[in-house]
């Protein structure tokens, strides 16, 4: 009934007013786009206020212009119950303004404050359903409420009396906020200032509508049934009917001003706006247009997935993105020459007319192609991260992969092509240059992460697909097509593009990224070299985790390359970081892991979720374990075997984590056959550390993961002969007390190794001074020396005289760094004799390239890995 | 050494295969690689270089100013007695040009072989220079025609005069880059400039040896921020180096010092690790020498090289380098044997090696035979004869030389044919003494700069 009321309450003014018809037709015209008639009609209306009858069909005319007189007729039977949500809603607002005019009154601030901020909710939704036109009486409601602010200042300023601390709060609170909510109405409000009456005036030939309708309407709430029906289906037409009359290509910009302005407020109805936008995308007349719809619409279509709570875009919104984007990258590379998007650009103001298109004066539509593309593809890695990678739907979603690339690859085209403008525009010194550098450099990192880490097969496919979806009149500088598609220069040339042209963080990745390829791929020199050359292990712990993750995933990549090139050393050397941590999940990303002790808090966690690699690029753990412990396992033996026969002790451990397994083993009462890949390898261990090579090699070569690996009866057969060697040199090492001579056929018998080979590894031993032996080369056996083992006293006066050595070494060290080097009286270039002969030529191997490594150098590496990445996911 | 290419007959598959010129060439001027073409020439056949020989030399000097030995040349390959005109016009431009560039700095050089001139010159480059503006009227213009002039006579051949002049060009010029670069252009000239006194060739390499030292300098100090760049000079330095390398025998010490040199073995490693070859080759030569001195520096050398030699093994591998690791790295004495034999061949082809294979081929003898009685207790002369390639009684004498030189406790047992070595085990009071031998002077030392 209120509703009524205010009709009429405003009607007393309308028709004391009514020679301002004109003026306030004029008016009207400027700011909707309504025709005519329908002012013509909105005059009689408030002319001939009594007729409820007709101006109420005429008011349903106006919503049911297409409609036919038979709907005309229903009217009788049709209910309001969804006519009238919309009248709610005008009453909720008109409530709430006058709740806030009670207040105004008596100056209660907080209430107003409350009030407002209710009114600001409830107005987008009343925008909508009034065809996007501002409520007049909103409009007022707000021009008046700043007045009075202004006001209340004024007045603050000369009394003395201060309000208190709440409403203090409000009057601020409602200032500032209304001084950012205005400007988005200045027009509306000046007109209103301008001519309070006319302008109230015109929103009552407005209100009567409704008001009209639902008068009429009352009596007939009975019949529900048919009403409902008859309803919507009259709500659709009219919506339908009102909707196709505003999307004329003129008013699209318009159209796009309210979304982009409605964007990220609450309670907007994106999946409604998209629609919208749909439509818009439909009636555009021009390229421009299309553009900037386009621009709009795969915004709010990521929009969708970043508020809400599911975390991830469902991939119909995907797909229609990835369609949406390369339609927006056609539209743009034929426009090439007129318009450009780019970032920072000048917004276009005028909403009326496009700007002018030519070709001497480049037009540049604010937005970031690229933008699009990074967030397509985190789109898709966040889903397969959540979709189970052993379901039919993982498999399917990673072809969009496909599509993802392809899009990816066009940008780079696309981006490569604002070149030449670039340049232009660094002539001609424009405000906002057209950069493409920087965005080229994202898109080549992109691209390369999406094919560091395949097999070269793989890349070539989906490199050919690419080309085959790319309009054949496209070509890129950076990767041309007529180049050789070839994964390996692929990746070559995006990798030195970045080299050349980027720095920091991105060079680092793509320098990891190469590595990775390299390794996998078997380079493993190559690799290694660039590894060390990029001495990235020194600065890793200040990059992203992100960047940490990977740099762990490379290193784990060069150590199975080197195993699968039989460098058992090396290999273990580069997985010891990861693998004998213990936390090989988290460091490279693949999988949380439970700890007993952690005190990850849930925010935390959540940020490790982001961080998980999908499935298909994951690093196989057990595999990688398996040849961890392998590898250790055949360093491990032979050194155990010689700590043990030697009385002087020197503690090297090379992996505690094979070596606490090894004793949990040791400890088990009953084994039984092994069961996976562990037992496999301790009970190896065991054989091997007994001298049976034979059962070692038969238990190493029964595990079954090996075949994974590509060429795995190579890796097999190198795996045996490797664990014949370190058997032999472990046999060596645990019977040669018992020994006085071996002969050197026996033992190539028993190991299965040519005399030969059998003769250079024991030389090797003997010169190294691992063995106290000689070769009798006429017998062709090895003597071995006796009375050489040292009494306990005598091993100890040598650890004693070994640590005064080193104690005075370390003095000199702490008074040379005191004095800054200045005190060299002590240089003294003694060779420290062949102590860890072996050792230090191990370590002097590793740190080679990397300029004076020395042995600790690969050691100190140690730390860095886990350390650092620990560090960064506590903080 | 032969080019694969270019030697038709003579050198055999093994020089062949393991070639380098072609990796060399790069790096070095080309004068300098015309002394090794001329090698290739001398190592052949009694009637003159072969013509692809002859070839390669004229493709190599076109560019030269060195008209008539290119028309000398030219007629060779032609078989014809009467060059094409375009020498002899070719032959009238140089000479125009050098008697206007001999005008041009007649003043200058006239100034400088004035001994009250030179009297005056400081060590103070700005002051010397507004010294002979002041009192003589030079000018800069003066300064650097000496540079050019000095150019031209190198380009001509004429490498002692452009020596003289590119020095004193250094001497007199302020302008850093182009000193860096006469520097460069006079080491070339002491390299190439003709000897004919051993006396002179002594002197001449020692001047080699002091403007190493001076690029090397120059590279470290004004390079310093310029890695890539620091990186191809060194590499330029290290090739030119391979002439007093292998010429001059006091040098290779040194020059094997700045080789071993963290700096300069990264260059190696990273840009051109067939220069292994030779510095393997030098650090086994070296034995004899290194020997009377001191024993320790010559086993670090050698650790060294198998260390630098093993990382490198997958990059470069040829048979010295193979030589060191079939000794050292797998103790396969065979093996070694093997590459020895091969190595012998590749040296006597080397331009550079050839005047050391003799040399080579004897220490790496003693260290094959030194290794191998570390490792064993008894061993057959006859095998032991056969693995170093000598006859029984020669390598019985062999032997006999070995264990008086290296007082190497081992005794020949006649009748069975063997030696019998004996490894006392060092016993553990010698251990203890060698360790803490040093101990009482280093902690006074230590105290009495604590005391300072």
């Amino acid at each position: 009934m209120s509703r009524f009321f205010t009709g009429s309450d405003s009607s007393d003014t309308s028709s004391d007013a009514e020679e301002l018809y004109s003026g306030e037709e004029e008016e009207e015209k400027s700011e909707e786009s309504s025709s005519e008639a329908e002012s013509e009609e909105e005059e009689e209306e408030s002319g001939e206020e009594s007729s409820d009858e007709e101006t109420g069909a005429r008011g349903v005319n106006r919503f049911l212009k297409e409609v036919s007189d038979e709907s005309e007729s229903e009217d009788e039977d049709r209910v309001t119950i969804v006519k009238s949500q919309k009248d709610k809603r005008y009453e909720e607002l008109e409530g709430t303004i006058r709740l806030m005019e009670n207040a105004e009154k008596i100056n209660d601030w907080s209430v107003i404050a409350s009030e407002f901020d209710k009114l600001n909710r409830q107005i987008p939704t009343l925008i909508k359903q009034n065809n996007g036109k501002t409520p007049k009486i909103y409009i007022k409601a707000i021009a008046d409420l700043e007045t009075f602010t202004t006001d209340t200042i004024e007045k603050q300023k000369v009394t003395p009396k201060k309000m208190n601390a709440a409403q203090q709060r409000g009057l601020n609170a409602v200032r500032q906020r209304l001084r950012k909510n205005n400007k988005d109405y200045t027009a509306d409000i000046e007109a209103y200032r301008a001519d309070k009456d006319g302008f109230l005036e015109e929103e009552v030939a407005e209100e009567i509508v409704p008001a009209a309708k639902k008068a009429k309407k009352q009596p007939i709430l009975n019949l529900s049934e048919q009403v409902a029906t008859g309803d919507e289906e009259g709500f659709t037409v009219v919506g339908a009917g009102g909707k196709v009359m505003q999307y004329t290509p003129e008013s699209i910009l318009k159209h796009l001003r309210t979304i982009i302005e409605a964007r990220g407020r609450k309670n907007t109805d994106r999946l409604e706006q998209i629609r919208v936008m749909e439509k818009l995308l439909d009636v555009s007349a021009t390229d421009y247009q299309r553009v900037r719809v386009l621009l709009t619409l795969i915004a709010t279509r990521f929009d969708l997935s970043s508020g809400s709570t599911s975390s991830h875009m469902s991939p119909e919104q995907w797909k229609l993105a990835e369609g949406e984007l390369n339609k927006l990258l056609k539209l743009l590379e034929d426009n090439r020459a007129v318009m450009i998007v780019q970032e920072g650009a000048e917004e276009w103001d005028d909403d009326e007319k496009p700007p002018p298109l030519s070709e001497a004066n480049i037009t540049r539509i604010p937005g970031s192609v690229v933008s699009f593309v990074e967030r397509l593809d985190d789109e898709l890695t966040r889903s397969l991260q959540h979709i189970d990678p052993h379901t039919a739907e993982y498999v399917d979603r990673l072809s969009d992969e496909g599509a993802l690339y392809t899009a990816i690859v066009r940008t780079l085209l696309y981006m490569e092509s604002l070149r030449p403008q670039a340049a232009k525009d660094k002539e001609m010194k424009i405000e906002h240059p057209c950069q493409p550098e920087e965005n080229i450099n994202r898109v080549v990192m992109r691209r390369l992460e999406h094919v560091y880490f395949k097999p070269s097969q793989v890349v070539n496919i989906l490199e050919e697909n690419t080309w085959k979806a790319i309009p054949p009149n496209l070509d890129s500088q950076t990767t041309p097509r007529s180049k050789p598609k070839d994964s390996a220069t692929l990746i070559q040339t995006l990798c030195t593009y970045l080299f050349e042209n980027s720095e920091g963080i991105i060079r680092a990745r793509a320098m990891l990224c190469q590595v990775y390829f390299l390794a996998l791929h078997d380079h493993y020199y190559k690799a290694r070299d660039m590894m060390l050359m990029s001495h990235l292990q020194d600065t890793i712990s200040n990059f992203d985790v992100n960047t940490q993750i990977l740099f762990n995933r490379t290193l784990v990549q060069v150590g199975l390359c080197a195993f699968r090139q039989g460098l058992i050393y090396e290999a273990q050397n580069s997985l010891q970081d990861i693998c004998g941590s213990n936390r090989q999940k988290e460091l490279l990303a693949q999988g949380l892991q439970m700890q007993r002790y952690s005190q990850i808090s849930p925010e935390q966690e959540r940020l490790e979720r982001q961080r998980q690699l999908p499935f298909h690029m994951h690093i196989n753990l057990e595999l990688l374990e398996c040849v961890y412990l392998t590898c250790s396992m055949l360093l491990e033996i032979p050194l155990l075997a010689q700590i043990g026969s030697s009385p002087d002790i020197r503690k090297r451990v090379i992996s505690k984590t094979y070596r606490r397994l090894l004793e949990y083993h040791e400890r088990q009462i009953f084994t039984g056959p092994p069961e996976n890949t562990r037992d496999h390898v301790m009970q190896a261990s065991k054989a091997l550390a007994a001298g049976e090579w034979k059962r070692a090699s038969d238990f190493i070569n029964q595990i079954k993961i090996w075949d994974l690996m590509a060429q795995s009866g190579k890796i097999k057969e190198m795996l045996a002969e490797q664990i014949q060697e370190e058997g032999l040199r472990t046999y060596l090492f645990t019977y040669a007390p018992f020994y006085d001579t071996l002969s050197v056929a026996t033992l190539s018998q028993m190991f299965d190794l040519p005399d030969r080979k059998v003769a250079s590894i024991v030389s090797r031993m003997i010169s190294h001074e691992e063995l106290a032996a000689a070769l009798d080369q006429v017998n062709a056996a090895i003597i071995f020396r006796k009375g050489v083992e040292l009494s306990r006293l005598q091993s100890l006066a040598l650890t004693l005289s070994d640590k005064a050595s080193n104690l005075i070494e370390s003095n000199e060290k702490t008074l040379e760094q005191r004095t800054q080097g200045t005190a060299n009286a002590f240089e003294r270039g003694g060779p420290q004799g062949g102590r860890g002969g072996r050792g230090g030529q191990r370590g002097g191997r590793q740190g080679g390239r990397g300029g004076g490594g020395g042995p600790g150098g690969p050691r100190r590496g140690q730390g860095f890995t886990g350390g650092a990445l620990g560090r960064a996911i506590q903080a | 050494m032969a080019d694969g290419a270019n030697a038709p007959t003579g050198a055999d598959d093994i020089s062949k295969t393991y070639d380098l010129l072609p990796k060399l060439i790069p790096h070095l001027d080309r004068h300098l690689v015309l002394q090794i073409i001329l090698f290739l020439g001398t190592d052949d056949d009694e009637e003159g270089p072969s013509k692809e020989i002859l070839q390669t030399q004229f493709e190599l000097l076109k560019d030269s100013n060195m008209a008539d030995y290119l028309a000398d040349l030219y007629c060779k390959i032609h078989d014809t007695s009467e060059p094409p005109a375009e020498y002899a016009q070719r032959r009238d431009a140089v000479l125009q040009q050098y008697y206007s560039f001999q005008e041009h700095t007649a003043k200058m050089l006239e100034l400088l072989d004035d001994d009250e001139v030179v009297g005056n010159l400081r060590s103070d480059k700005v002051a010397n220079f507004n010294y002979l503006k002041e009192t003589h009227g030079v000018t800069m213009d003066m300064v650097n025609s000496l540079y050019d002039f000095g150019q031209f006579q190198y380009s001509r051949g004429a490498y002692d005069h452009a020596g003289e002049l590119l020095y004193r060009f250094t001497v007199l010029s302020t302008d850093n880059d182009k000193i860096a670069q006469a520097t460069w252009g006079k080491l070339a000239c002491d390299i190439l400039r003709p000897s004919d006194s051993p006396a002179e060739d002594a002197q001449k390499w020692e001047s080699v040896m002091e403007g190493i030292s001076k690029v090397r300098e120059n590279i470290d100090t004004r390079l310093f921020s310029a890695p890539l760049a620091q990186l191809h000079q060194r590499t330029w330095l290290v090739h030119w180096a391979l002439f007093p390398f292998f010429n001059h025998e006091p040098a290779r010490d040194t020059l094997t010092e700045l080789f071993f040199s963290a700096a300069y073995i990264n260059t190696i490693q990273t840009a051109c690790p067939w220069i292994l070859r030779y510095l393997a080759a030098a650090v086994i030569t070296n034995r004899s020498a290194g020997r009377s001195r001191n024993t320790s520096g010559y086993a670090k050398q050698l650790k060294d090289l198998v260390r630098v030699v093993r990382q490198e093994g997958y990059e470069y591998s040829d048979p010295v380098t193979d030589f060191v690791r079939a000794l050292y790295v797998d103790f396969d004495f065979e093996e070694a044997q093997k590459k020895l034999l091969e190595a012998s061949e590749l040296l006597r082809n080397d331009f550079f090696l050839c005047s050391v294979a003799d040399a080579f081929v004897d220490a790496a003898r003693h260290l094959i035979s030194e290794s191998y009685c570390k490792i064993h207790q008894r061993i057959d002369i006859k095998d032991l004869s056969t693995r170093l390639g000598l006859s029984q009684d020669e390598g019985e004498k062999w032997i006999v030389n070995l264990i008086r030189d290296t007082r190497v406790d081992a005794k020949i047992d006649y009748q069975a044919g063997t030696v019998v070595m004996n490894h006392p085990p060092q016993s553990v009071y010698q251990q203890v003494i060698e360790r803490t031998k040093g101990m009482f002077f280093r902690t006074q030392v230590l105290s009495g700069a604590v005391a300072k």
